[in-house]
């Protein structure tokens, strides 16, 4: 599905972004780091943001925010709203959008292999290992002041890294999360700070 | 095989020393966080908290083949965990020894009892592997003041955290994620239990039958009495 953005809001001055990781899954969820990542990047360089850190977030909103407990649509959303000290309690952290970070980075592909070898003349290796990392993310941003989902962008970053070994080994390491950290923040704070810039997003019930 | 122990006081630093000392390899965590209060709306009642030293003082320990002796304390997690919880849950609470209460202590309308029942975790061996996990299960007796038991509640919690290099970070992480699952869950479920549910019922139709006589007021006494005449 490409990106879209659903609304023609953009981040006003005093208003926040948070992001929080999708937990409900049992097999993977958005790193810490990368949430840290996305967090403290959206903070730095141009049409930087005010970013709620995470944990004061969650711990805010606790017990609403937790795997079992974090809204899954918008629906639960405006219901959680409607639930009472909620909204004011939304409104003392300021924050206006949560960008709900779904996806991890997974080796898909490895092999190779290196051998190395110790004698009374001295130790060496030889040979050639090779692993190939993905790592895919989306994030889906919400706006909390109107309960709607304001859209959607991604990011899918491969990266193979390689370690040719002659007597001594040298690795050559792609670092794919940290591009896809920095091409999301890109599009975040594009997403937040622009109107433009996104397709309109699926119309509701199609699909 | 798991060894479940429940130790008293001081009896868990020397059991955590004795540990380290018996095992070559050994793992220790002491699972410490500070809990956040839930943001939930009291329920109207006045609720004794009996929290058992057993939970104070809670330690696991487990011996994994080929790995490590693991010895993992709760205790001060659990305090920490659950008393700003039910400080909040509740319209009014204070901390009880024992139950049934005294015949003539009118000033508490039930007795909330934690226990800790299981706890289980699994630290992964494989590369692929990435998370530890932990799953928790906690029991909440609500008692009437007389000593009969309105309901024993099974609340579980699972939590997970990337193993990163330290495993007994990971553990602990996972612990508290846990944990706040639990909290999570008592707080936004503990009235929809069906017994719970129909005990809150009865508690606010007695309050409301025994406030007119309690609480009457000067201008309605006033009332009644020209009525009379």
């Amino acid at each position: 599905m490409e990106p879209y953005k659903n609304t023609d809001s953009v981040i006003a001055e005093g208003e926040h972004v948070v992001i929080l990781a999708r937990k409900q899954h049992a097999t993977h969820e958005a790193e810490e780091d990368f949430v840290q990542c996305i967090s403290t990047a959206l903070t730095r360089g141009d049409r930087k943001l005010d970013v709620h850190s995470t944990k004061d977030f969650e711990d805010k909103m606790y017990p609403w925010f937790e795997p079992s407990t974090a809204p899954l649509s918008t629906e639960d959303l405006s219901h959680l709203l409607e639930r009472p000290g909620v909204l004011a309690q939304v409104a003392n952290t300021g924050v206006r959008y949560v960008v709900w970070l779904d996806g991890s980075t997974d080796r898909v592909a490895s092999g190779g292999g290196i051998t190395c070898a110790a004698g009374v003349g001295g130790a060496g290796c030889m040979g050639l290992a090779w692993w190939e990392d993905d790592s895919r993310y989306d994030a889906t941003v919400w706006d909390i002041k109107e309960a709607t989902d304001a859209g959607t962008i991604h990011a899918d970053v491969k990266g193979r890294s390689v370690m040719p070994a002659i007597i001594v080994p040298l690795p050559f390491i792609a670092r794919p999360q940290a591009a896809a950290c920095k091409g999301l923040t890109e599009q975040i704070k594009q997403f937040l700070t622009s109107p433009q810039g996104y397709g309109a997003g699926p119309e509701p019930g199609v699909g | 095989m798991p060894l479940l122990s429940h130790m008293h006081g001081a009896r868990r630093w020397s059991a955590l020393a004795v540990s380290l000392l018996l095992a070559g390899c050994s793992s220790q965590v002491i699972v410490e966080s500070s809990f956040p209060s839930p943001l939930v709306e009291p329920l109207p009642v006045r609720m004794g908290i009996l929290i058992p030293e057993e939970l104070y003082d809670y330690i696991y320990t487990e011996e994994i083949p080929d790995q490590s002796l693991w010895t993992i304390a709760l205790g001060d997690a659990n305090v920490a965990m659950l008393e700003p919880l039910f400080a909040k849950m509740f319209r009014e609470t204070h901390k009880v020894d024992a139950v049934p209460l005294a015949a003539n202590d009118g000033s508490l309308d039930g007795v909330l009892q934690p226990t800790l029942e299981k706890f289980e975790f699994d630290v992964p061996v494989g590369e692929r592997d990435k998370f530890v996990e932990v799953w928790m299960q906690y029991q909440l007796t609500l008692y009437e003041p007389n000593g009969d038991t309105v309901v024993a509640w099974p609340v579980s919690g699972y939590g997970k955290s990337e193993l990163g290099r330290n495993r007994e970070d990971a553990v602990q992480r996972a612990a508290i994620v846990a944990m706040r699952e639990v909290g999570a869950t008592i707080s936004t479920k503990f009235a929809q239990q069906p017994q719970v549910s129909t005990w809150l019922g009865e508690k606010q139709h007695a309050t409301s039958v025994s406030a007119p006589a309690d609480s009457v007021p000067l201008d309605a006494a006033t009332v009644q009495t020209q009525n009379a005449r």
